[in-house]
């Protein structure tokens, strides 16, 4: 029992290691393929740890989820890629922080428009009126239009 | 023949039903047609109306002898609207017999009412409407919105007849309200046009006024008598289900319902009580509750009502709208804000006479109100121009007449009061009409300066226009003439100084009205003929349906006098009026001065004719200098301002009103708008914060995300 202990702190303590040097290399790279890479590691890292405890609890569905995992991982490597490539035809490096602005040059920058005021009224313009009694002449457009009822 | 019952319930049932016909259907459907549904609903109802007339007659006549009925009373319920028990507080000596609980319950009951005075207001209102309709199928013919006016009419017969048959104070207001809101509506019917609307929110607005005073008074009432009926009940045992288990309760219900039911006690109305001779229930029950609230409660409850006709039937100091008014259409203003709605306030105070004869002075005030209005109307359609004006400024003037027949606090001014109603209302409509036959041919203009010699042009309209203004003059011989007269009569037979000055007022009010009656219409129909542009090439006579009317109209005028006899007699057999509460004759009135008054009202009425002939007619050369001289005395311009009411009402009440309203509007838009934009500040402001953090820099990100990592981490870890 020892021994499978022993070996569980083995891979465990690999496993960490490889996620944290995975860490420090997405936080201190700026490169995206090694970005990418730094990544993958921490993804393996955290990969080995699960197939370590599924070794030593004899449970199967560890490993299972590894594979899925590494199925998950190979279309992700796919896209990033793809993406990495993308990125670089259009600007020429592979550097992140090329793409800390993402609009580009010749864009002008997106303001939030201000509301307008309160629509000023104007009256429509009435015809002449008799002193009282009949309808006055006009036209339908002008009739229909109500601007407070 | 039909039972009274079902008659009753007709007469409103009709227009309304169509009403809602025209309503639903009108626009796409009856179109063109849309009067047929109304003017076939109002014309039954009249005929109904004409056949209650005989049937509420020939009911009096049976109970001639009887001393227990006076008069001919039905009231038919037709539901409970509203039932609240124990709504009136307990007595100082409380009980809990069911007669006295039920006596304390608040019900609410949709109850119309047959009298002679209901029965005649019917009659006229819908005979009126009847005229009035078929007169306006020509006149709006071409209309785009002639289906919108049947209907409105019809709402107008369905609420008004309602108005003048409900049978108790709640019901009356809800009618008072609406025939406000048909009045409203019909004023500003043509609502394109800027002065309409206005007109007709104005009217709305004045007769809130009044309308406020009145709903304060029914309050009134109910505090003081307990009982919101014009009608007597009785308090009867019947049985209802609870639960499905027949249980004793009690109810109330007007006389004719008790059945073989047993009587526990009566509950009298309002009208009733105020006639009560000797200490009854309610002398036990509310006036012993109260000694000292009865003296003023009369008095505060009949002001409060006169309030309220005030802003109905435009009494001074709310007859400012009234003018205005004649922005409607002129079967509108022949119909409602001549003929008809506008007598409510007369009919009102006509039906409460006994209470406000039981309050000391309340009468003295209606004669008062309704002399001065009488005169400053008058003196104000002297200089008026426009025909419709002038006729508005006369029905305000003829409903001052009525108010000041009521006030003479004697059945014979009651009754003059209600008969000046009647005949007015055929004449004031027949000179509406006519002008409104006038305007049609002269293209829509209506100021009297722009037009004459009409009558060549217009025969019909012509002579009936005569008509009407000889008996809106009170010509001898033509209805206006005995209503006016027997009015006159009614305020000399009073006694004491305040009566003959009132008596005095009303005969030169009697003189001016002959003066710009005859000036408005020596101006339209005599001199040399002048026709506006507008009229065209087209001016001619009103088709037959506007002139058929006119006729029958002022045959009415001619005709209606020679009814009076019969009409007091009928309506002193309303029980209200024939109980003994309201004096036959003035006490200690003289009684032998019906010539004198005759010989005076006749010699008035010829002196202002001709006058008003000299001036027009004869001499124009007169007119000049005289304007001239009341020029400068300043007269002339108070007259033709309309003695400023609109100017001072404006600066008393408008202004502050739109200060007010410009201040809450500074405070909305500064202060709550303030608030709330602060609110929406506060987002903003956080986001303003925040939004450094999105620096872009995916490094600075995931720092973040493993730098939270580790926090929670750590807060598991501690």
């Amino acid at each position: 029992m020892d021994s499978e202990i022993a070996l569980l702190h083995n891979y465990l303590i690999v496993g960490a290691m490889l996620f944290g040097i995975g860490t420090v290399g997405f936080l201190s790279r700026r490169n995206m393929i090694v970005m990418f890479l730094s990544a993958e590691m921490m993804l393996q890292g955290v990969s080995l740890s699960l197939v370590a405890w599924s070794r030593f609890r004899n449970d199967f569905g560890g490993q299972m989820l590894v594979i899925f995992v590494i199925a998950v991982a190979a279309c992700e490597a796919a896209i990033a890629l793809a993406l990495v490539v993308a990125l670089f035809r259009r600007s020429g490096k592979l550097d992140v922080a090329v793409w800390q602005q993402l609009r580009e040059e010749n864009q002008p920058p997106f303001e939030e428009p201000e509301l307008p005021e309160e629509p000023s009224e104007q009256p429509p313009a009435w015809p002449s009126l008799a002193p009282a009694g009949l309808l006055p002449e006009a036209p339908p457009e002008q009739t229909d239009y109500r601007s407070h009822v | 023949m039909f039972e009274m019952d079902i008659l009753l319930v007709l007469i409103p049932a009709l227009p309304l039903a169509a009403a809602v016909l025209t309503a639903a259907l009108g626009k796409h459907l009856l179109r063109g047609q849309s009067h047929l549904p109304a003017v076939a609903a109002i014309a039954l109802s009249c005929l109904a109306s004409i056949m209650l007339v005989f049937q509420v007659q020939g009911e009096a006549d049976r109970t001639a002898g009887d001393t227990e009925r006076v008069g001919c009373e039905r009231i038919v319920r037709l539901w409970t609207w509203a039932a609240v028990e124990e709504a009136y507080p307990q007595t100082q000596s409380p009980s809990d017999a069911p007669a006295e609980t039920a006596a304390r319950s608040l019900q609410i009951d949709v109850t119309l009412r047959a009298d002679p005075l209901t029965a005649f207001m019917l009659a006229t209102v819908t005979f009126i409407s009847l005229l009035v309709a078929v007169y306006s199928i020509g006149y709006m013919r071409g209309d785009p919105g002639y289906w919108r006016f049947f209907a409105y009419i019809s709402l107008f017969v369905f609420s008004m007849t309602m108005l003048v048959s409900a049978s108790n104070f709640l019901l009356l207001y809800v009618f008072w309200e609406a025939v406000g809101l048909c009045s409203y509506l019909l004023i500003g019917f043509w609502y394109q046009k800027p002065e309409a609307a206005a007109a007709g929110k104005k009217a709305f607005l004045v007769n809130r006024v009044g309308d406020f005073g009145f709903a304060l008074g029914v309050f009134l009432i109910w505090t003081t008598f307990g009982t919101l009926n014009f009608h007597d009940v009785k308090i009867i045992e019947q049985t209802v289900l609870v639960n499905e288990v027949p249980t004793p309760s009690t109810t109330l219900v007007p006389d004719r319902y008790v059945g073989d039911a047993k009587v526990l006690g009566q509950k009298p109305g309002v009208l009733g009580q105020t006639m009560l001779k000797g200490p009854g229930l309610y002398e036990d029950l509310y006036r012993g509750l109260y000694p000292d609230r009865w003296q003023w409660a009369a008095t505060a409850v009949c002001l409060l009502l006169m309030l309220g006709a005030c802003g109905k039937s435009a009494q001074f100091p709310l007859h400012v709208w009234l003018p205005d008014a004649m922005e409607g259409p002129t079967p509108v203003s022949a119909l409602i804000h001549a003929a008809t709605m506008v007598t409510a306030g007369v009919y009102m105070v006509a039906r409460c006479v006994p209470l406000f004869i039981a309050s000391e002075h309340a009468l003295q005030v209606v004669a008062v109100i309704g002399c001065f209005t009488a005169l400053l109307a008058a003196l104000i359609a002297l200089t008026q121009t426009d025909l419709k004006r002038i006729l508005a400024y006369s029905t305000i003037s003829q409903l001052g007449y009525m108010f000041l027949g009521l006030g003479a606090a004697t059945l014979v001014g009651v009754t003059a009061g209600m008969f000046h109603l009647f005949t007015h209302a055929f004449f004031k409509a027949l000179l509406f009409l006519g002008a409104g036959s006038v305007m049609h041919a002269m293209g829509g203009v209506i100021d009297v300066r722009r037009f004459g010699g009409l009558r060549r042009l217009l025969p019909w309209t012509y002579g009936t226009f005569l008509v009407g203004c000889l008996a809106l003059a009170g010509f001898p011989l033509l209805a206006g003439f005995f209503s006016k007269d027997k009015i006159l009569e009614a305020v000399h037979g009073q006694t004491g100084p305040l009566y003959q000055v009132l008596f005095w007022a009303a005969v030169s009010t009697a003189f001016l009205t002959a003066f710009y009656t005859f000036r408005a219409f020596f101006l339209t129909f005599h001199g040399e003929e002048r026709i506006p542009p507008e009229a065209g090439h087209h001016a001619h006579e009103s088709p037959p349906s506007m002139i058929g009317p006119l006729v029958i109209l002022a045959a009415g005028s001619v005709v209606v006098g020679y009814f009076s006899q019969w009409i007091f007699a009928f309506l002193e057999q309303t029980p209200s009026l024939a109980y003994g509460g309201v004096p036959k004759e003035a006490p200690g009135g003289e009684h032998a001065a019906g010539g004198l008054v005759v010989g005076v009202s006749i010699a008035v009425v010829l002196a202002g004719i001709a006058a008003a002939w000299l001036l027009y007619v004869g001499r124009r050369a007169l007119v000049e200098p005289l304007s001239r001289a009341m020029d400068s005395l300043r007269l002339y311009q108070l007259s033709h301002g309309k003695f400023f009411f609109d100017e001072i009402y404006g600066l008393l009440v408008v202004k502050p009103l739109e200060a007010l309203a410009w201040l809450s509007y500074f405070v909305d838009r500064y202060l709550i708008d303030g608030l709330v934009d602060l609110c929406g500040l506060l987002p903003k402001l956080l986001g303003a914060m925040l939004r450094p953090l999105q620096n872009g820099l995916v490094q600075f990100y995931a720092l973040a995300m493993v730098l939270g990592v580790l926090v929670l981490i750590g807060a598991l870890l501690i």
